[in-house]
């Protein structure tokens, strides 16, 4: 499963040795009373009950992991990954058309869920390379797919991106003249809308890295938003009501779906309630034994779809948003009154780093970069930590070639390499017209009715949180390995694995594992 | 070395081919680069990206690359630029458990690397970035160092399965008809030594001056091991010693004082055939070469040996490292 994340993900710890059939070693704060030992009792019911010494009864609480401490802690997040299986797989949300079913049947219409997929342009690429089919069929043919399953409406996050991308405009422009007024960690802004490299960061780089993320939420999770706050309210139904699933070509999104900050703490629902990825849908099509290929094409929804009549549209830019770009022509004529028509790459050190530089009277103005995949993000890291990076943005994207090739998009097909694949995906996705945001008037409109005319700090923004690393390999194993590092050297290692859990343990005596 | 704590959780070190760097792997999850251009060892550059403690480093025949390896299953690959600038040039997760060792092809640009999944993984550059090209599959537990032969034709491995293996490179359109893939070679078995080891191997090192391997054990022994056609046509010959030198004697070595410093002359042990069951079948008879085991060092530490050099280029000298806190340097004599 692990190997569907992103690198940088992967890296993170993501599927360490802690088997699953290991237990979670998340500490849980125990309040320890001295001089006392406890016997605990197991109920007939399953619940933990202590004994005091005079035979009292004390109700003992079970222990909560939720997904987030296992992403908060770097310890083992491979219990993360089941819980995520099971939280955001087809699986939710077969039970959820299913359970719509049952509504309807005993007559409890009102208590039914509206169910909404809002697909990406990636996953709707990747499907059209596997099946052959130009995007617009794909598109009408997914439509035909998920209504059939029981979905009320099929959204395109190329809408929410319009958003996303008129966001970090603005907010790049903003940040570029707290720069030139002297705040110095407003420059360079990182791009935001890819969640492994968003995670890795929280993870690993902490306040060196985090307060140049840009603060802007990614696609979609913007289409989180419109779904539960502007579209719910338009069907006058409560966020609850409505069970928002998107399709993404990465296990990354997720994670970022489960976020705290996208929680809804009053009506107890996500913005997006589950994340399938483009190999999972193609799952799920040979799960409902749907022969793709012969589906109707069904008309789009065009409410939050980027479609001009029959015709989808798109972002300049590239298979991962075209962040960089529209950033570029925005803040070169906002900011320097220059009309980039043009943009020209100059490749680095591998085709997944590039620079742009806009030239003023011969002096580099505006330097931007993409750099996908993490080596590239290793070396901009480094540089940035050092002081080095002459960037003022740059488009980090976890994946080698973005987002196209994101890990939960369709393999490539029997005799195809992944580099030709990527290649088709790359002509095909970029062949539709492109559209600037500005351009979209329903988004004008949308900013009018919903927002009131402006950004709206909770629907656009996200937050960033540096992760503890609260039971960090590194310093547990610094720990329990002191003493015997200058005695035995590496050959310990051969118990290593035993250890390293040992270890964890030791560093906790303070806590209390299982009550 | 000056301000150089983090030697004290130095995993493992290896000098640049020009002998004026050397790195260091650190618990710490960096390397350091040291440089001596200077009287003293000054640290001129950090190598950071590794989740956890970095197991191994080693710069490329070039100098120009550097590799690591770490407990977080990743292969680094590092670019040597001006101004003691490194750069990451290929972040490789071919590994599914920790990987133990990193070793370069002594000609090629041509990565080796052995984790604790059991395997042997081989890497090249292929358009701008790096790739497994090869997984060699055969030992049965983590496999703890791997070394090439002076050609690079040859790459011994040891492991916690208590064995040796030989592996032999395959060219595309081989005599022996060894399946390849592209332009790619393949790696096969053609030789395991197993029974010679009662503990697991840590360290093996195949010596480009003298074509020995020697290898270190947790049962606190040096064995020597030779192929049979380097050997002597008669066995009785074939039959060598290891004899211990002092550090001191090390230090201050000189091609005069050498031999008179060593300090004791190990009794001989008689060779056991090798065992070579188990290769491949592919491959040709002619190519599976025949191991000798021509000396044993019992008791070299008095606890597990972790490590073994060979000097590359005094014929015989030989470094170990232990779990008792000792270095010593032996000197191996055939008879």
């Amino acid at each position: 499963m692990a190997a569907g994340f992103s690198g940088a993900l992967q890296l993170t710890d993501l599927n360490d040795f802690i088997t699953p059939s290991q237990e979670c070693i998340k500490p849980v704060k125990v309040e320890k009373k001295p001089g006392e030992l406890a016997k605990i009792k197991i109920e007939d019911d399953g619940s933990y009950v202590q004994l005091s010494e005079v035979g009292e009864k004390t109700k003992l609480e079970r222990a909560q992991i939720t997904l987030n401490d296992c992403l908060a802690c770097s310890g083992c997040i491979t219990s993360a990954e089941s819980v995520l299986i099971t939280q955001q797989s087809q699986e939710e949300l077969y039970k959820v058309i299913a359970n719509n079913k049952k509504l309807a049947e005993e007559g409890k219409l009102e208590d039914k869920k509206v169910i909404i997929v809002s697909i990406s342009p990636q996953s709707r690429a990747s499907v059209a390379v596997k099946f052959k089919l130009g995007l617009t069929e794909t598109a009408q043919k997914l439509t035909k797919f998920f209504k059939d399953l029981g979905v009320q409406h099929v959204f395109d996050t190329t809408f929410s991106r319009d958003f996303s991308l008129a966001e970090s405009q603005r907010e790049f422009v903003e940040r570029l003249k707290n720069f030139q007024n002297g705040e110095k960690n407003a420059i360079p802004m990182l791009a935001s809308a890819c969640p492994g490299w968003v995670c890795y960061a929280e993870k690993t780089h902490g306040s060196y890295i985090l307060p140049y993320i840009s603060t802007t939420k990614s696609p979609q999770q913007i289409m989180g938003s419109l779904v539960k706050n502007y579209f719910a309210t338009s069907l006058a139904k409560s966020p609850d009501q409505i069970y928002h699933v998107t399709v993404m070509p990465c296990y990354d999104k997720k994670l970022e779906a489960s976020r705290e900050d996208f929680y809804n703490d009053i009506y107890r629902t996500r913005d997006v309630d589950c994340v399938i990825s483009t190999v999972e849908l193609e799952k799920m099509f040979e799960e409902k034994g749907v022969n793709f290929m012969e589906l109707e094409n069904t008309e789009l929804d065009i409410q939050f779809s980027s479609v001009c009549g029959d015709e989808l549209l798109s972002h300049s830019g590239g298979g991962s948003g075209g962040y960089l770009e529209h950033i570029f022509t925005y803040a070169a004529k906002e900011c320097f009154e220059k009309t980039v028509s043009d943009i020209k790459y100059k490749t680095l050190r591998n085709k997944d780093f590039k620079e742009v530089t806009l030239q003023v009277d011969g002096k580099d103005e505006l330097k931007f970069a993409a750099a996908y995949g993490f080596r590239n993000i290793q070396n901009l890291v480094q540089k940035i930590k050092r002081g080095k990076s002459p960037y003022h943005f740059v488009e980090v994207m976890a994946c080698p070639s973005g987002c196209l090739n994101g890990g939960g998009q369709i393999r490539p097909g029997d005799g195809q390499s992944s580099k030709e694949l990527i290649s088709t995906l790359d002509e095909l996705y970029n062949s539709l017209r492109t559209r600037n945001p500005s351009e979209n008037q329903e988004v004008e409109q949308l900013y009018r009715e919903w927002l009131g005319g402006e950004s709206s700090e909770k629907v656009m923004k996200a937050r960033y949180f540096r992760l503890e690393r609260c039971c960090t390999q590194a310093t547990m194993k610094w720990k329990s390995f002191t003493q015997p590092l200058t005695l035995n050297g590496d050959s310990d290692e051969a118990t290593s694995e035993d250890s390293a859990v040992a270890a964890i343990c030791d560093e906790y005596d303070d806590f209390n594992f299982t009550n | 070395m000056s301000g150089c704590l983090a030697l004290l959780q130095t995993l493992k070190v290896d000098w640049s081919p020009s002998g004026t760097c050397l790195a260091s792997a650190s618990f710490d999850a960096t390397v350091c680069i040291w440089d001596n251009n200077s009287e003293e060892f000054e640290s001129n550059a950090t190598l950071e990206g590794h989740e956890n403690e970095v197991k191994s480093v080693a710069w490329s025949p070039s100098g120009s690359l550097i590799a690591t390896c770490g407990r977080d299953k990743s292969v680094w690959i590092w670019e040597v630029q001006e101004d003691n600038e490194y750069e990451c040039a290929s972040v490789l997760h071919s590994h599914s458990q920790d990987v133990k060792r990193v070793t370069w092809h002594p000609n090629k640009e041509i990565l080796a690397s052995c984790s604790y999944d059991d395997t042997i993984k081989f890497y090249k550059e292929d358009d701008d970035d790096w790739s497994c090209f090869d997984t060699l599959e055969g030992h049965e537990a983590t496999v703890w160092a791997i070394s090439f032969d002076s050609t690079g034709d040859k790459l011994v491995s040891c492991s916690d399965d208590k064995t040796l293996r030989i592996w032999q490179c395959y060219e595309p359109g081989n005599e022996e008809g060894v399946v390849t893939h592209g332009s790619d070679p393949k790696w096969k078995t053609v030789c395991v030594l197993s029974g010679y080891h009662n503990r697991t191997v840590y360290d093996v090192h195949w010596s480009s001056v003298t074509d020995t391997i020697a290898t270190a054990a947790g049962d606190d022994c040096i064995r020597i091991f030779q192929q049979e056609s380097a050997l002597a046509n008669d066995l009785s010959k074939a039959i060598g010693s290891v004899i211990m030198l002092s550090w001191d004697a090390y230090v201050t070595i000189t091609s005069t004082s050498f031999y008179s410093l060593q300090i004791a002359v190990q009794p001989k042990t008689s060779a056991r055939p090798c065992t070579s069951l188990d290769t491949d079948p592919s491959v040709g008879d002619r190519n599976k070469p025949s191991f000798q085991q021509v000396a044993i060092q019992t008791k070299a530490h008095t606890q597990d040996v972790n490590g073994v050099k060979w000097h590359p280029k005094e014929p015989g000298l030989l470094a170990s490292c232990s779990d008792d806190a000792t270095i010593k340097i032996w000197k191996f004599t055939q008879d």
